[in-house]
Formats: C-alpha cells, sequence, structure tokens
C-alpha cells in the first residue's frame, strides 16, 4: 500500500468514485435533473423571444451560469459525505495517502462538471438562441471555469462533511468564495460570446485560472487538516 | 461655515450612540478585570 | 505596573477622541467637492470601518495559522474574536456605504465592486459562525472554521483585485461609481479628520479585541483549574 505512487493512488481513487457512481448514479441524476429543470423553466418562460435585444449578451450569459452553478451545488457536496454515511470513511483514510484522496474526488467533481457542462451548454445555446461568436474561447471559460468551481466545492465539501454533512451548510460555505469567480466567468462568456478573438477572453482567463491554482495549492495543504482529525 | 440644523442632530445622535457603546464596553472591561485578579 | 495604567487609561483616551472625531467630522471638517450635499461627511465614517473589517480578516487569519499549527485553544479564541468584531464593522461599513449610495446615486445598491467585496466579506464572516454552530467538537470546530478562514483569505484579492479589471477592459463605461471611491482631493482638515477617524476605529478594534481575548484566557485558564 505504501509503496503505490501518489499518480496511482489518485487514479485508484477517482477509479472508484466513478464506479460508484455509475452504480448508483446519486450525483448523477441530482446534477441532470436539476440542470434540465432549471433550463426547461428558463427556456420556457423567457426563450429566445423574450429578452430585449440590447440585454441579451448579458442576461444570457448570467442566466447559463446560474443553471450550471446551481447545478453543481446540489450534486457536488455529497461527494465526502457519503463516505461518512456509508461508514467507508476509516478505510479511506487508511488506503490513500490524503493528497491523493483530495485529488481523486477533485477530478470526479471535475469530470462530472464537465459532463455537466458538456450536455446542458449546447442545449442552452439552442433553446435560448443564443449565438456564440468566440466557441473556443467559450469552451476555455468553461474548461476553466470548471476547474476553479470544482476545486472550492471540493474543498469545502471536506470541511461540511466533517461538520454537519448538510447541503445547507455547504451552499452558505460556498458562496462567498465563489462569487468572485461567478462575477469573472460570466464576464468571460459575455466576451467569447461577443467576439471571436481568443484575446478577448484573455483578461477573465487569467482571473480563472489564478483563481483555480490558488484555490488548489491551499486546498491540497488544507485538505489533511481536516481529513485527519 | 454655516452648518445645517440637520447636522447638529446627526451629529447629535451619533455621539449619544457612541457614549452608550463605550460606557457598555468600560463595563465590560471592568468585569473581566474583575474576573482576572479573581484567578 | 505601566501595562494596568495604561490598559485603564486607553479605553478613555479613546472615548474622548471618538467623541472630538465624530465632531469634528461634523462641523471641523469642510464638505467635499463632486458629492452631494453633506455626504462625504460619512467617508470619515465608512471608509474607517471597510479597513478595520479588512484589518480584523488579517488577524482572523494570523490566528487561524497558528491554531492549524499548535492547537491552542487560545488561538481559536483569537480567531473567534477578530470574526465576531470583523463581522460587526463589516455590516457596518456595508450599511454606511449603501446609504452614501443612496445619497449619492439614488439607490441603495450599485454592483459596484468595491460595495460588492465588502458585502461578501460580510458573508465571510457570516458562513465562519454558521461553520462553527454546526460543530460540537471544541478542536473540531477550531480546525474546520480556521481552514475555511484560510480559504477565504486566499480568495479575497481576487475579488478586490482582479474583478474590477476585468470589469473595466470589457466594459468602462458601465460602471457609475469609479470603483465607488470617489478620488476626492483632501485638503488638510479633512485629512486630519480622516487619519484620526482611522486612528479611532482601529483603536477601537484593538481595544474590543483585547478585551475579548483577555476574557478568553480567564475562561480557558479556570476551565484547565476545573480539569485539574
Amino acid at each position: 500500500m505504501r509503496g503505490s505512487s501518489l499518480l496511482s493512488e489518485c487514479v485508484a481513487v477517482l477509479g472508484k468514485e466513478v464506479t460508484a457512481e455509475l452504480r448508483s448514479r446519486v450525483a448523477l441524476n441530482a446534477i441532470g435533473l436539476f440542470a434540465l429543470t432549471t433550463l426547461v423553466a428558463v427556456a420556457y418562460q423567457i426563450g429566445p423571444y423574450r429578452i430585449a435585444e440590447a440585454d441579451r449578451p448579458h442576461l444570457l450569459a448570467a442566466l447559463l451560469w446560474i443553471i450550471l452553478f446551481f447545478a453543481a451545488t446540489s450534486g457536488l457536496s455529497r461527494v465526502f459525505v457519503k463516505e461518512e454515511d456509508s461508514h467507508t470513511a476509516k478505510t479511506l483514510r487508511l488506503a490513500a495517502r490524503p493528497s491523493a484522496v483530495f485529488i481523486g474526488k477533485y477530478l470526479f467533481n471535475l469530470v462530472l462538471l464537465l459532463a455537466l457542462y458538456a450536455i446542458i451548454v449546447p442545449l442552452y445555446c439552442a433553446l435560448m438562441a443564443y449565438s456564440v461568436e468566440g466557441v473556443a474561447g467559450l469552451v476555455l471559460v468553461l474548461l476553466t471555469g470548471a476547474v476553479a468551481l470544482s476545486a472550492t466545492s471540493t474543498i469545502v465539501a471536506a470541511i461540511i462533511a466533517r461538520a454537519s454533512g448538510s447541503a445547507t451548510l455547504f451552499a452558505i460555505l460556498t458562496m462567498p468564495l465563489v462569487l468572485p469567480l461567478l462575477v469573472i466567468v460570466i464576464q468571460g462568456t459575455r466576451a467569447a460570446a461577443a467576439s471571436a478573438e481568443l484575446a478577448a477572453v484573455l483578461p477573465a482567463l487569467r482571473g480563472i485560472v489564478s483563481l483555480a491554482g490558488v484555490t488548489l495549492i491551499t486546498s491540497v495543504y488544507l485538505f489533511p487538516v481536516v481529513w485527519h482529525d | 461655515m454655516p452648518i445645517p440644523e440637520s447636522l447638529i442632530w446627526v451629529a447629535a445622535v451619533t455621539t449619544v450612540i457612541w457614549l452608550g457603546l463605550f460606557v457598555y464596553c468600560i463595563a465590560l472591561d471592568r468585569r473581566v478585570r474583575r474576573l482576572e485578579e479573581d484567578q | 505596573m505601566t501595562r494596568n495604567v495604561l490598559r485603564v487609561c486607553f479605553p478613555w483616551v479613546l472615548g474622548v477622541w471618538m467623541v472630538a472625531v465624530i465632531l469634528a467630522a461634523f462641523f471641523y471638517a469642510p464638505t467635499a467637492q463632486g458629492f452631494k450635499g453633506e455626504s462625504s461627511r460619512i467617508v470619515f465614517f465608512h471608509v474607517p470601518q471597510a479597513w478595520v473589517a479588512v484589518l480584523a480578516f488579517c488577524v482572523n487569519l494570523v490566528a487561524s495559522i497558528r491554531y492549524l499549527r499548535g492547537r491552542d485553544p487560545l488561538d481559536d479564541a483569537r480567531a473567534t474574536a477578530a470574526a465576531r468584531l470583523g463581522l460587526v464593522f463589516s455590516v457596518l461599513a456595508t450599511v454606511t456605504g449603501s446609504l452614501f449610495a443612496r445619497v449619492m446615486w439614488g439607490s441603495f445598491w450599485n454592483w459596484d465592486p468595491r460595495e460588492v467585496s465588502i458585502a461578501i466579506l460580510l458573508l465571510v464572516y457570516a458562513a465562519y459562525f454558521a461553520l462553527r454552530e454546526m460543530v460540537a467538537d471544541e478542536e473540531r470546530r477550531g480546525t474546520l472554521s480556521a481552514a475555511y478562514a484560510v480559504l477565504a483569505f486566499v480568495t479575497m484579492p481576487f475579488l478586490i483585485f482582479v474583478v474590477p479589471r476585468i470589469y473595466w477592459s470589457l466594459h468602462p463605461d458601465t460602471i457609475i461609481s469609479a470603483s465607488g471611491q470617489l478620488k476626492f482631493e483632501m485638503e488638510s482638515r479633512m485629512r486630519q479628520v480622516f487619519v484620526g477617524s482611522l486612528a479611532g476605529f482601529t483603536g477601537l478594534f484593538v481595544w474590543l479585541y483585547t478585551v475579548e481575548v483577555r476574557l478568553a484566557r480567564v475562561r480557558i485558564s479556570r476551565a484547565r483549574r476545573e480539569e485539574v
């Protein structure tokens, strides 16, 4: 067990998460259903025609991210709580080193988010007639946004799992941390939608990447403290 | 400098609030000091 | 001996100082140009409150890191004391900022980055206490809230520094106020009152913080004695 490398342990944790998730599909259902329901509600009520032309860039970018963020909140919080609930937490502590546990679960949350984006974003663009000029830019914003959001969500999920594990506490703790990210990411989306040049999304990308980097590094340091206690 | 009457009121209210809070905090300080001396 | 004398005198000096600052803010300092009526006077209170809220955040960070290293319950008490004061002052700063926005621009909230960042600081403090409420075990409570405090601290600079830069590169004219910080020329009188108010509010924070920490120290040593 101790002879294994960090990389192999991360991959093992990730594999375990994916397998468990494919078996029970709890998080997938939560995220998917939430996202689809909100999307349908928004598309039905607002649709392509009911927003004034001048407001479209702002509102469409903001609405997209509201849907994505709230879906994420509903599904990403359980990644550590389920270990506590099923009493597998102690085994996991023995089986893998803390950084591997964190990175494995982080990657799992990231995969979950990317799957969510891959389905919801095209649907949204179709249903709301959101014409995006810079698709490459949008994809970059989505990718980096997922990296950052997953980081914050995973470490906060670890914290609340050791507290009460409630989803409300997860939302309360995540909200202030994720608001800067939300602002930057909406700006980036707006920039990508407006122009095909990659230079337009560069400021936002820089912000998101540095935020993601800082959060990840801090989380990797904080996680062992939260995990072992 | 002409002082509008409203300003005098706002200054007065602010000063009163501050004095009230201040007296409360002094009382707290006294209580903590008494606790420390009991140690 | 001198320490005790200082401890007794400091609050009274602070009290007199603050009354002087309040009176000076209303009667001694002139109003700034470009502001509506007397509204610039609120700056003497609003900015120091925001400053203290940030100062409290830094004190909380230091205490949190120390707690994570040494698990000394006194450090946890320090962190909590700083957070409590930070919460109070960030509420005050948000409220005064909002009142100012109402007078100057007609609406209580403008989504200006500066306004939003002080409100988010408020949310961080509130979340900090919500987290503490939910954990029963003392050591775990200290550890988790310290971890959250560190996490929040590294995220804050992005809101304060990075977001405004992104706003400007895309929409330089949408925001009404230039980051809520109207660059008014402070003439000497205003600067005097402003610095005086800053010193006063910092002194207030220092005093309240030390009182809370002293109280915590008494509680901890009493609890320790009861254990024996």
